[in-house]
């Protein structure tokens, strides 16, 4: 029971992270069709500047502004460059995130240098919450769970009960319809755009002191948060929420299996099949961990393609 | 229509003739030109003409390579066909991956069709490692060219001939397609998928068809490098070559059948140039696409273009000046971006942040650039750039100013603005 | 004609808790010409999106030669033989106007998987686009590009690629919006010539057009048909009258 336990709290706490990034995606999308290839590459941002203000104001205030920072580039990026190819349809604002997606990568590689920085866990949350099976668990892990639950919370009070929430929802749906009551939809625009990119910021500022922080990790990141969004449902927030945890205990569980897929076979009592076995079936599944989260990507595309909680197209 | 016939052949004609004015090393890079250029069209099959935004092509790229190298390598090293006749294998892997990653993507439109082309391009080069029978491990899987049709292959020189023999077929062969029914249908696909249902057309499968030929074009050019290189290795399967396709062809242009070669032997031959001046070559890269994207969509076809359409109007003398002064602000503007780059990037470098350190705050050593020396701290450092930016936008107006002239002069003219590069006419 | 080639049986959709079409029952013969008419937002629209598959019906039945379609993809409602025009422009923008109707022409031709014959090379598809634009008058605008055309213009266009596949029925939505009398005249002609023979069914708010060109009418308010019979049965309909020829006699 012990071996489950510490890999399924590891799954959620990464499925959690996984959702403060692709939550900023989905939203961006559900509202303004874009699908914003450089979101990673905000969620790196946010890692880099905690990392560089750290040493003048220490973690926490790194860890509070360097979101605030990370949505005012996001807030840029909208109104300086995402605007000036809106006319040119969807298409267009697809490459220019890439592009920029690109660009922001390689001036990481510029200023900080094309390999991982030294950002570590500060010293007071240095601790292990509990142990499990002989094992210390980790504070700073709940630390990250709890600030991604307390991001949720906080985005869906925002949306459900406030009346900036309700203007952003009613521009979702309807932007020309928000337009004529007198709203300012642009202005929405370019502000969930920023709390979007704000979100990937928090995530990247909390998460990056744990895990490597490098300019490869927008790459390993982004192309997860991809399939976060396609199994979830493009737009839907329940849907990102349940697809990242899905992704994150299935990784996480995965890569304690020492097992193989032809081990499982023969436990299920299909040894001959078993006997035969060879390439796939013969790799441990702990190696095929990482693979796991396209191949559920292209099992949802098969059974569900609008994703587990999206809209019909 | 004549003028196209004419330059076609002297392209033919020059690229005919590389090995015979370059010597190997060049040779090599125009090798790795022609590939990418062939992987561009290849591409565009799909994007442009189609309007699929496929972000992970290097799959296809990657698995013709690699059924190429295991063909090299069948039957004891003797090779599974003769090597002229390799890339058909390179041709068949791509088509197969093409037909089965295009059923699934081709599932979803736009965004989700992008996404889910990246998820299998990824899984891809997750498993690869994994698969040490298929994909060699870290090391990958190397081969010979084996001698046939009497020639021995050894030399860059025949891998030369056979590279742009299989570039050049392809490349008419991908034209022809683009002429047939078929290439019809992948235009309509992008104007107006939903009309098309209610024409009676089965959309998903037509998708899945072009994406597979598409697969199978980029598969030629991955058993041509594996030829070239007589190794395959799983980085293929990087997204970094999914994304170098994705900025060649927008910055050659989507809109002209051969805009993607041209930006892929542009910009290859242009990373050879450079690579080993500059770090931040990528950066370059990545800004010149995004400039393209946002101020001239149709690339540098596009642009090609435009200034003859310009010239043919107003004849060679007339629009010379004008032209010449936007070249020279171009010139400006990318020296001054460029100076900047290199500068910041030496000053960020980790060598450098050491030696400053040790020298202490007002004690900056001077960075080392094109030849000179500059002080951080010093004026003329930062009053280069900024100068040149200010030439580049002097420049700039009076381009425009020369252009605005001449087409005043000329009111009949239809010409459209210089800044506004939308392409209304598309075959 | 006996067996209506299109009959639609207690129809109904709605969005959510919306009734937009409340139990809609119409047959169309294999030679009619049947125009519905309503006021704005009745419905005939959605209608037109359930018969040619873009919606599925929440509920009743709809038949195309006596096989159920509802629910069927477009695509395979259109190989059964129905073709439709749109009131919003559904063109290919950014191609030719011959490449709009090549693309028509060529699926009923079979050739919607060839890549290994050229297209300019196939007379048959050349010269039955060439004189589907002569019918519309649109073959001297043969290489004008689809989205530079007049929108009177754009409407002929659809109606030619409308008629490329040769149906059994054609669904035309406002196939005259934004036409000069002329053209309006023409037009009405037009289709009263190609469509012998076949069924029609139109949604038109000209109401000259509506009473010369059909031989029956249906009138649709708020999604039902308060009236279907011939033009002169409408006409003298007190209901109809009130619901909708009477704001057209003050306006």
């Amino acid at each position: 029971m012990e071996h489950l336990a510490i890999p399924l709290l590891n799954g959620v706490v990464y499925g959690l992270l996984l959702f403060m990034v692709s939550a900023g995606l989905t939203l961006i999308f559900g509202m303004m069709g874009i699908l914003n290839f450089a979101h990673a590459s905000f969620y790196m941002l946010g890692a880099y500047f905690a990392y560089a203000l750290q040493g003048a104001v220490g973690f926490w205030v790194a860890v509070a502004v360097s979101p605030l920072l990370v949505g005012a580039i996001g807030v840029l990026v909208e109104r300086h460059v995402l605007r000036r190819v809106h006319r040119y349809g969807h298409a267009h604002e697809l490459l220019v995130t890439f592009g920029l997606s690109f660009i922001i990568v390689e001036l990481v590689k510029l200023f900080f240098g094309n390999y991982p920085v030294n950002y570590r866990v500060p010293a007071d949350l240095d601790f292990a919450a509990f142990t499990l099976g002989g094992l210390d668990y980790p504070a700073y892990r709940l630390f990250m769970g709890i600030v991604a639950i307390g991001m949720f919370v906080a985005i869906y009070l925002l949306l459900s009960r406030t009346r900036v929430g309700i203007i952003v929802r009613s521009a979702i749906h309807r932007p020309e319809m928000a337009e004529a009551l007198g709203h300012n939809v642009p202005r929405v625009f370019m502000g969930v755009f920023g709390v979007g990119a704000a979100m990937a910021g928090l995530a990247g500022a909390v998460a990056g002191a744990f895990y490597t922080t490098s300019p490869n990790m927008a790459l390993e990141l982004g192309v997860l948060v991809f399939v976060v969004v396609v199994i979830g449902g493009l737009g839907s927030l329940e849907g990102a929420m349940l697809a990242s945890l899905l992704i994150g205990v299935v990784t996480s569980v995965a890569v304690g299996i020492d097992a193989t897929p032809a081990d499982l076979l023969v436990w299920l009592g299909a040894g001959d099949l078993a006997q035969d076995a060879a390439g796939i079936l013969s790799l441990k599944i702990s190696s095929l961990a990482a693979s796991l989260p396209f191949a559920l990507m292209l099992l949802v595309l098969l059974v569900r393609p609008s994703g587990l909680m999206g809209e019909k197209e | 229509m004549k003028t196209r016939a004419i330059l076609l052949a002297a392209g033919v004609a020059v690229l005919a003739a590389v090995p015979l004015m370059l010597p190997d090393g060049l040779v090599n890079a125009a090798i790795s030109m022609l590939i990418a250029a062939l992987f561009a069209c290849a591409y565009n099959l799909l994007c442009g003409y189609a309007g699929m935004l496929s972000f992970g092509h290097s799959a296809y790229f990657g698995v013709g390579a690699f059924a190429t190298i295991h063909a090299m390598n069948a039957l004891g090293g003797a090779g599974l066909l003769p090597t002229p006749w390799m890339p058909l294998v390179g041709a068949a892997g791509g088509l197969l991956a093409g037909l089965v990653a295009g059923w699934f993507s081709t599932q979803r439109t736009g965004a989700y069709f992008a996404m889910i082309t990246l998820a299998i391009a990824e899984l891809l080069h997750a498993m690869a490692p994994q698969l040490k029978s298929v994909f060699g491990g870290e090391a990958g899987i190397s081969s010979m060219r084996m001698p046939a049709w009497g020639l021995t292959f050894g030399s860059t020189v025949e891998v030369y001939y056979l590279t742009l023999a299989w570039v050049l077929a392809s490349l008419v062969l991908l034209y022809l397609l683009t002429r047939t029914p078929l290439g019809r249908l992948a235009l309509g696909l992008r104007e107006n998928s939903q009309r098309l249902r209610f024409l009676g057309y089965d959309v998903h499968r037509i998708s899945v068809l072009i994406f597979a030929l598409s697969g199978m074009f980029s598969g030629i050019a991955g058993g041509l490098q594996v030829l070239s290189n007589e190794s395959a290795n799983y980085v293929v399967f990087d997204t970094s070559l999914s994304a170098a396709v994705v900025l060649n062809t927008y910055i050659g242009g989507v809109h002209a059948f051969l805009g993607p070669a041209l930006g892929a032997a542009l910009v290859t031959f242009f990373g050879y140039a450079v690579s080993d001046l500059t770090q931040s070559w990528l950066l370059y890269q990545g800004a010149l696409f995004v400039l393209v994207i946002i101020f001239m969509p149709t690339g540098l076809a596009g642009l090609l273009a435009l200034a003859g359409r310009f010239v043919q109007r107003h004849g060679l003398r007339a629009a010379a000046p004008g032209a010449g002064l936007y070249l020279l602000a171009g010139a400006c503007y990318a020296a001054a971006a460029i100076f900047l780059t290199e500068l910041l990037q030496r000053l960020f470098s980790q060598d450098y942040r050491s030696l400053a350190q040790a020298a202490g705050a007002w004690e900056w050593p001077a960075v080392s650039l094109f030849g000179r020396e500059w002080p951080p701290l010093g004026v003329t450092t930062w009053l280069v750039p900024a100068t040149l930016a200010v030439l580049g936008w002097l420049f700039w107006k009076m381009a425009a100013a020369a252009v605005g002239r001449l087409r005043d002069a000329a009111p009949a003219d239809r010409a459209p603005a210089a800044g506004a590069m939308t392409e209304r006419r598309l075959t | 004609m006996n067996a209506p080639v299109l009959s639609l049986h207690d129809v109904r959709k709605s969005f959510g808790p919306v009734d937009i079409i409340r139990g809609v029952s119409l047959d169309v013969g294999g030679n009619e010409r049947h125009a519905v008419i309503g006021p704005n937002g009745a419905g005939k629209s959605t209608l037109f999106h359930l018969v040619s598959g873009q919606l599925r019906p929440s509920a009743g039945e709809i038949r195309l030669g006596g096989r159920p379609i509802a629910g069927c993809s477009p695509q395979a409602i259109n190989r059964l033989g129905l073709a439709r025009s749109f009131q919003i422009t559904n063109l290919f923008p950014r191609l030719t106007v011959f490449e709009n109707i090549r693309l028509a022409v060529m699926r009923p031709r079979g050739l919607q998987y060839c890549f290994w014959r050229l297209a300019d090379r196939d007379e048959r598809v050349r010269d039955r686009g060439i004189a589907l634009l002569e019918n519309v008058r649109l073959s001297h605008r043969a290489s004008a590009v689809a989205g530079e055309l007049s929108y009177s213009e754009q409407r002929s266009l659809e109606i030619a690629m409308t008629l490329a596949s040769d149906p059994r029925i054609i669904l035309l939505d406002e196939p005259m919006a934004g036409m000069s009398r002329e053209e309006t005249r023409y037009t009405t002609e037009l289709i009263r010539e190609v469509t012998q023979g076949r069924a029609l069914l139109i949604v038109e708010h000209d109401m000259e057009v509506v009473f010369t060109l059909s031989d029956r009418i249906s009138v649709l308010v708020y999604g039902e048909l308060i009236a279907s019979g011939t033009p002169e049965e409408i006409r003298a309909n007190p209901r109809v009258r009130e619901a909708y020829l009477g704001e057209e006699a003050t306006a």
